[in-house]
């Protein structure tokens, strides 16, 4: 044990230094790390306060302004170049996309941006990619298709979100197919499909003839681009074997909207005796006042399953007259269909 | 015998330098982690976040007992939320003080005559309002269930959103918070939680419910919470987080999805450390069934919260804290080293038991041997004396490392005095403050072998404004 207590002897003083010159490193990288960013700040402000009135300048054309932002020097360029494009995410206006894209041109950025993507670093070609899809630098689609292949997940979604601001329709295809690519973000999926809206239609209902394995993701899509064009595939999709299905078409037809037909159909599904797509049929009439007598024929399903029962309750309450007298027909009983009754027609009042 | 003091004196050294240099060697995860977070986290993806078309997407479940004095604030808070599908669902928690009446003033509530299922069990429901000026603000009047859990289970049974944040009624979100903390949602659909870092509010300037300037408070004792917050958060956190680990969501901050609480029978009402075991229960619900999970955590402040100022609400915390977390370890036992539940299993738990299980009753334990061996003794002051320098400076190394990936994160502490203030609270944190929290935790767990149970109290201060 002695020995054991000489060995720390000998070894106690080395770890208190270290650890004495570990915590004098760390308060110093803390005091360095803010100078740094002081500094980086500071030469940020500086840059924005010389460049700042170039670019506006050069985006209201301003050949002179143009000119000095071409002659910038090669290690200001890229923060002139966020500058230029950042405002482009809030900002969509083609003819600020036109002219932020001539003067990237004429800067010679795109030599950069190619290299970027090419940048072993995934940060760079992200951002790259949406800077291209940014100013819908439409020649360079095939760069963000092909990024969508990227193996690092960050770089696909940059891809997406690229082509979702590109809005370049010879990459509809490309992302309709990627429609069940699940190594993609789900809601990106979702967004770059919305900016073609009904473009893209006619491909999905195409691709969704040939592919009914993946019915359910043609349908969710469909459900977000889908117009009356695609009512007859829906309803013909409610009477699919898949219980999932016959439900997500329903709800897909709440969006597109219903016609005579459809809402026939909606309607005989209410009687149906899966809870989903009695659910889902519920969900698709509301607003619906054509013919039908939707209304009673919903009243019923608000002593339902709990699902069924709020969605039909909810319909009820945006079905106008017809709705309202079948809510304040169950509205004294004490069941939970008489609650939802007076909820639903309580929450107008309340909140109007 | 002396020997025996020798070795155990020795022993417990180790266990400290590794404790803490092991904290060191999860910086660069931690580092890593924040990198990634820092270039993924763009204005355009919170836009993705802030575009969902479901029109209550997130319901907020603040459970409230007894807060008069500061559930005003909070709700204007969390309506000035910069995220439109969400709702806001307080649970008055049986509060014997006005917390309902200061709500039903403001906000002008009336009683709702509404049904909604309660798949998940709480004490009953007095009942339901909504607001006539706030139409996203659903307020559950209930009975006392004796604990947050309960009343959170309320609040999730209400709640309308695909998603669910529980939060406590006095936390202070950032406006932005819900937008960043609902991507990782929409990243990864096996993502079933999120949790975040939290903020100590104490000092900082209130207006309109938002921290409009944030600055270190007068009180020692909440300084050195801060700097306690900011080594829990940003080490050990943020490497289970790399790891797709997190066995903690915080208590003030937590996104959920609420499916996934319903599956595992939400909070359980018997767990004093309600966040650990919801966590800890996702995490073996899951990974159980071989179902993929991910919770996510956001090393960035999304919300603030107050904390106690005076010895006796502290301690009274720390008690709870300890009795907790000890009880979800035992709960969770056969979780601890078994490979069944992949990573959570094998890092994260064993490494919570052998230090922050053991780690207040090593260190007050060692602390008490090695100076009664000195004293006896059996063993030289100066070597006495070596050994806790040892532990403790390794410890302050930490609190800076921790203070420094503070500042790359978010640089709440903008001046330099506050910084230099910073530093100071964290070199000193460990001379004193961090032992007395080892004492505590040494009470805590007598009263949780004792079969102690209750909240304590803590005494709320209005916010700065």
């Amino acid at each position: 044990m002695t020995e054991l207590l000489a060995a720390f002897a000998r070894l106690a003083p080395v770890m208190v230094w270290a650890a004495i010159a570990t915590a004098l490193t760390m308060a110093g990288a803390v005091v360095l790390e803010r100078a740094e960013f002081g500094v980086h700040q500071a030469l940020d402000r500086s840059l924005q306060r010389r460049y700042r009135p170039l670019v506006h300048g050069a985006l209201e054309g301003d050949d002179t302004a143009r000119d000095e932002l071409r002659r910038a020097p090669a290690r200001h360029r890229i923060t002139i170049a966020w500058m230029l494009i950042e405002p482009l995410i809030a900002d969509r206006d083609p003819a600020r996309i036109v002219k932020t894209r001539e003067i990237v041109q004429a800067m010679s950025l795109f030599p950069t941006a190619d290299r970027y993507l090419r940048s072993r670093m995934w940060w760079r070609r992200a951002r790259s990619l949406r800077a291209l899809g940014l100013i819908q630098a439409t020649d360079h689609t095939p760069q963000l298709v092909a990024a969508l292949d990227d193996p690092h997940p960050d770089v696909r979604a940059a891809a997406l979100d690229g082509l979702t601001d590109m809005h370049d329709v010879t990459a509809l295809e490309a992302i309709v197919l990627r429609l069940h690519d699940t190594s993609l973000h789900r809601g990106r999926r979702g967004a770059a499909l919305k900016v073609f809206g009904s473009a893209c239609e006619p491909l999905l209902l195409e691709l969704s003839a040939r592919d009914p394995a993946n019915r359910l993701n043609y349908i969710h899509a469909l459900a977000i681009c889908g117009t009356a064009r695609s009512r007859r595939v829906l309803c013909d999709w409610t009477r699919d074997t898949r219980l999932e299905v016959r439900a997500t078409a329903f709800e897909a037809l709440a969006y597109v909207g219903l016609d005579d037909e459809s809402a026939r159909v909606a309607i005989e599904a209410l009687e149906s005796d899966d809870a989903p797509v009695r659910a889902m049929a519920a969900f698709a009439l509301r607003g619906w006042q054509g013919p039908g007598n939707a209304a009673a024929r919903l009243a019923p399903h608000l002593d339902d399953t709990w699902t069924v029962a709020v969605r039909a309750a909810r319909t009820l309450q945006s079905m106008g007259p017809a709705g309202s007298a079948e809510l304040q027909a169950r509205a004294s009983r004490p069941e939970i269909g008489g609650l939802l009754a007076r909820q639903m027609l309580w929450q107008p009042g309340a909140q109007s | 015998m002396g020997n025996l003091f020798i070795a155990f004196s020795l022993l417990i050294t180790a266990y400290f330098v590794f404790w803490n240099v092991s904290q060191i060697a999860m910086s660069p995860l931690a580092i890593g982690t924040l990198w990634r977070h820092r270039l993924r986290n763009t204005r355009r993806a919170r836009g993705l976040a802030s575009g969902v078309a479901v029109p209550r997407f997130v319901s907020i479940v603040a459970p409230a007992y007894n807060e008069e004095l500061t559930i005003v604030e909070s709700l204007r808070a969390l309506l000035a939320v910069d995220y439109q599908p969400r709702e806001i669902v307080i649970v008055n928690d049986g509060s014997t003080d006005g917390t309902l009446a200061v709500m039903q003033k403001t906000f002008q509530l009336v009683p709702a005559p509404v049904a909604f299922d309660q798949p998940l069990h709480s004490a009953p429901v007095r009942g339901i309002y909504r607001s006539v000026s706030e139409p996203d603000l659903v307020v559950i009047d209930k009975h006392n269930g004796g604990s947050k859990a309960d009343a959170a289970n309320a609040g999730i049974n209400a709640a309308s959103g695909v998603l669910v944040l529980v939060i406590d009624a006095d936390t202070i979100l950032e406006a932005d918070a819900l937008g960043r903390a609902v991507l990782p949602f929409l990243e990864d659909p096996a993502t079933v939680a999120v949790g975040a870092n939290v903020g100590i509010a104490n000092g900082c300037r209130i207006e309109h419910g938002r921290v409009t300037e944030v600055a270190l408070p007068g009180s020692w004792l909440a300084r050195f919470q801060i700097v306690e917050y900011i080594r829990a958060f940003l080490l050990f956190r943020l490497a289970c987080a790399s790891q797709n680990a997190v066995v903690l969501i915080s208590g003030a901050f937590g996104l959920f999805r609420r499916d996934a609480v319903i599956a595992v029978g939400g909070y359980d009402r018997t767990a004093i450390g309600e966040d650990i075991d919801l966590t800890i229960r996702l995490q073996r619900h899951f990974r159980a069934r071989g179902e993929p999970i991910r919770i996510g955590f956001d090393p960035n402040p999304l919300c603030w919260t107050q904390a106690p100022e005076d010895w006796q609400s502290l301690r009274s915390q720390r008690y709870r804290w300890r009795r907790g977390l000890l009880q979800s370890l035992w709960r969770y036992r056969r979780m601890i080293g078994n490979p069944r539940f992949g990573k959570v299993g094998l890092f994260p738990l064993p490494y919570i038991a052998l230090f922050e299980g053991l780690g207040p009753l090593v260190e007050v334990g060692g602390l008490v041997v090695t100076i009664v061996a000195a004293s006896l003794g059996y063993l030289e002051w100066k070597y006495c004396g070596m050994m806790i320098a040892v532990s403790v400076l390794f410890g302050v190394a930490v609190t800076l490392l921790a203070v420094l990936l503070n500042d790359v994160t978010s640089r709440r502490y903008m001046r330099a005095g506050d910084l230099a203030l910073l530093l100071a609270v964290a070199s000193l944190e460990s001379f004193g403050y961090r032992q007395l929290n080892s004492l505590w935790g040494c009470v805590g767990t007598v009263q949780a072998l004792s079969g102690k149970r209750g909240w304590g109290s803590m005494k709320r201060k209005t916010f700065r404004t």
